[in-house]
């Protein structure tokens, strides 16, 4: 059957991503340089920056997988959203809880203004308002609707975000904004970080998958045992 | 032209509706006055200027308040199942979301002009020839604030979660249109030049316009089943 | 003129409301929806008169395709329901006036007026609708419904809540609308009004329909028969 193959293929994905990012922690602890300016703290970076790379991948298959639901009323296309804005709430979460650790050292504060650390925090709380949105409509077709509306709007809504919060830090530029990217990388640091985005990536996508076949069977089953209901009574 | 017509007619029967009930306007004024209050009273005014915060405070005041309302809006639709009967009406999706949100801003800008004099004079600001450049800031971003309270105000009317889920689905998405008006309104406040005021108020009508567009295409997807 | 329903199935989530419904309902008829609470009476009104697009299946109006989106389709149809849908802080002629204007019917005093009086409700149309009885209010919502003189009248559990007198004044007006040759659809859990008024019978359960003929007097035992056996079942 397809959703199985479906299943087996994310399940293979996971644990792929899984060996990477073992790798990587790995390569974090023993491996890679430490960076001269930051410490050691600095290596909490190839997991925040993995994280944050999922969570807006995840809200670009919830926002395009949205808006095809919305054209199309197709099941599936809202079956691949809910499975997307759950990844893109754990990673996240990630992100988030990530952030403000590395912050309240290289910063010396937890929460900045940080452009993408604010974007991802509204970002997040999208994604928890689609699930509130889903779970408490009584009609569950309305319910996708709704949501499906919400993460387009807000969707749109992330360049202005954007340009609030970049706006913000010229106005009040932070203790000391350090970009760890850029060409300074160190070549070993560019590839641990490219180990851990593949591993984070990977995981994404298989429990994308896997979720997504999940769903799609868990509506099946249930149409199923309704259909049994009903024609035991009738 | 019809749909004009139409939006026309809806924000009027909003207004008419909402004069003649005068519970839910008396509350918001009511709202809006003691929150000023509140903010000067407690706010300890030798620690933090009344001039530093006062744009900040009287943005979040019409945030709270036009949140607060939103759900409102379609309160009296749903008084006795009439808002089934309007969508059983030629009368498109657009006009009604145009019309409810005329009326909405209409509300706002109540709102808006109260809470500003509130916070203006119980925190000790004065606003001396000023007045324009702050209506000038006020109106693209009451724009946005009527256009996504409308829109989503009808969206928590189908949930069980009712007016609670209103500040999860909106304040992100009005963070920008709060940021970009408080600063624009503070910087009135600081007596800055226009020139540094005029791209804020540029980004709020982009807001304005987006909001508005996004609602009138979208709103058919909230109202039928 | 004959408004029919090919295949419809509804869904609300897993719960199949409707189970493919095929019925008509031609003009000059009055078509009587019964059945019990939970047979998808309200629904299937629903899927007719655009409201609610039905998951299979389709509605047409003399072999062309209706759709609830279509202003055209929604200015050739009326609906009384149980909830009067009227607007409390106006006036009966206020209400009538919003509505015709809606409806794009302008300078309409006149033809108001007689709408009202045609509905035994002329003396109060400068009325607030939150000072009237019930019967009152839902004489002034049956003159909502007809003043634009819908080709198809759908009523839903009109009779609730309705003093003998105002039923008596709404199955009158019932009638006339048949005799000026409209299609009307009345769903009711009434299965003896139903039997009287109508002309035809389609007998709703589960979901499914069980019975669908005439309305004629020999007849009434076979479809007391399968409207109580969905009554029973639990």
């Amino acid at each position: 059957m397809e959703s199985t193959r479906v299943r087996t293929a994310g399940l293979l994905l996971v644990w792929a991503g899984v060996a990477a990012i073992l790798l990587m922690h790995w390569m974090v602890v023993f491996w890679v340089p430490t960076e001269a300016a930051q410490g050691v703290v600095q290596r909490i970076f190839y997991v925040h920056v993995p994280g944050a790379w999922t969570t807006f991948l995840a809200f670009g298959i919830v926002a395009l997988a949205s808006a095809a639901y919305l054209w199309l009323e197709d099941e599936r296309a809202d079956a691949a959203a809910v499975a997307a804005a759950e990844g893109g709430l754990i990673f996240g979460a990630i992100m988030l809880i990530s952030g403000p650790l590395w912050g309240r050292v290289a910063w010396g504060t937890y929460w900045t203004w940080e452009p993408r650390l604010t974007l991802t925090l509204l970002l997040w709380f999208t994604y928890l308002g689609y699930f509130l949105v889903r779970g408490s409509v009584a009609d569950p077709r309305r319910g996708k609707r709704f949501a499906a509306v919400v993460a387009i709007v807000g969707s749109l809504n992330i360049p202005l975000i954007h340009v609030s919060v970049s706006w913000f830090r010229s106005l009040h530029p932070g203790p000391v904004v350090i970009k760890p990217e850029g060409p300074t990388l160190h070549p070993d640091m560019l590839t641990t970080l490219l180990v851990s985005l593949a591993g984070f990536t990977m995981v994404f996508l298989g429990l994308f998958a896997f979720r997504y076949s999940i769903e799609l069977a868990a509506r099946r089953q249930a149409r199923a045992e309704d259909a049994a209901l009903a024609g035991g009574l009738a | 032209m019809t749909e004009l017509r139409w939006t026309w007619l809806i924000a009027r029967k909003d207004l008419n509706l909402e004069f003649r009930a005068g519970g839910r306007l008396l509350s918001m004024i009511a709202f809006v006055v003691l929150a000023g209050f509140l903010f000067g009273f407690a706010l300890d005014k030798g620690q933090v200027p009344g001039r530093a915060v006062v744009a900040s405070l009287t943005w979040l005041t019409v945030l709270f308040a036009s949140t607060a309302g939103a759900g409102r809006i379609f309160d009296t639709e749903e008084e006795d199942g009439a808002f089934r009967h309007v969508l059983l009406t030629p009368v498109s999706r657009r006009a009604v979301f145009l019309g409810k949100t005329v009326a909405n801003l209409a509300l706002t800008w109540l709102i808006t002009a109260l809470s500003f004099i509130a916070l203006t004079s119980f925190l000790g600001v004065r606003t001396s020839g000023s007045l324009a450049a702050h209506a000038a800031i006020f109106l693209p971003g009451t724009i946005g604030l009527s256009a996504t309270a409308t829109f989503f105000g009808r969206m928590s009317r189908h949930s069980n979660l009712g007016d609670s889920l209103l500040p999860v689905l909106t304040f992100p998405l009005l963070a920008p249109l709060v940021f970009f008006g408080a600063t624009a309104s503070a910087r009135v406040f600081m007596a800055l030049p226009w020139d540094e005021i005029s791209s804020l108020v540029r980004l709020l009508w982009a807001f304005a316009i987006g909001s508005v567009a996004v609602g009138a295409v979208l709103f058919h997807h909230v109202t039928d089943e | 003129m004959t408004l029919e329903g090919r295949g419809i199935v509804c869904d609300y989530g897993p719960v199949r409301a409707l189970a493919g419904v095929d019925l008509r309902a031609a003009g000059r008829e009055i078509l009587a929806i019964v059945g019990p609470n939970g047979a998808g009476k309200t629904t299937l009104l629903k899927v007719l008169s655009g409201e609610r697009r039905p998951d299979h299946g389709e509605v047409t109006l003399n072999g062309t395709r209706v759709s609830g989106s279509d202003a055209a389709w929604r200015a050739r149809i009326g609906l009384v329901s149980h909830r009067t849908g009227l607007y409390e802080k106006l006036t009966a002629i206020e209400n009538l006036r919003f509505f015709a204007a809606l409806h794009g019917l302008r300078r309409n005093g006149r033809k108001l007026t007689a709408t009202l009086e045609a509905v035994g409700a002329g003396d109060l149309a400068g009325r607030r609708v939150e000072t009237l009885s019930r019967g009152q209010r839902q004489r002034v919502a049956l003159a909502r419904s007809i003043l634009h003189d819908p080709e198809i009248l759908f009523l839903d559990e009109p009779f609730t809540g309705l003093d003998p007198e105002g039923a008596a004044g709404l199955e009158h007006a019932l009638t006339a609308r048949r005799h000026d040759g409209a299609v009307v659809v009345l769903v009711t859990h009434d299965l003896r009004r139903g039997l009287r008024l109508a002309d035809r019978v389609v007998v709703l359960r589960r979901g499914r329909k069980v019975f669908d003929g005439e309305a004629a007097e020999d007849g009434a035992a076979e479809i007391l028969d399968h409207f109580t056996a969905g009554a029973e079942a639990p």
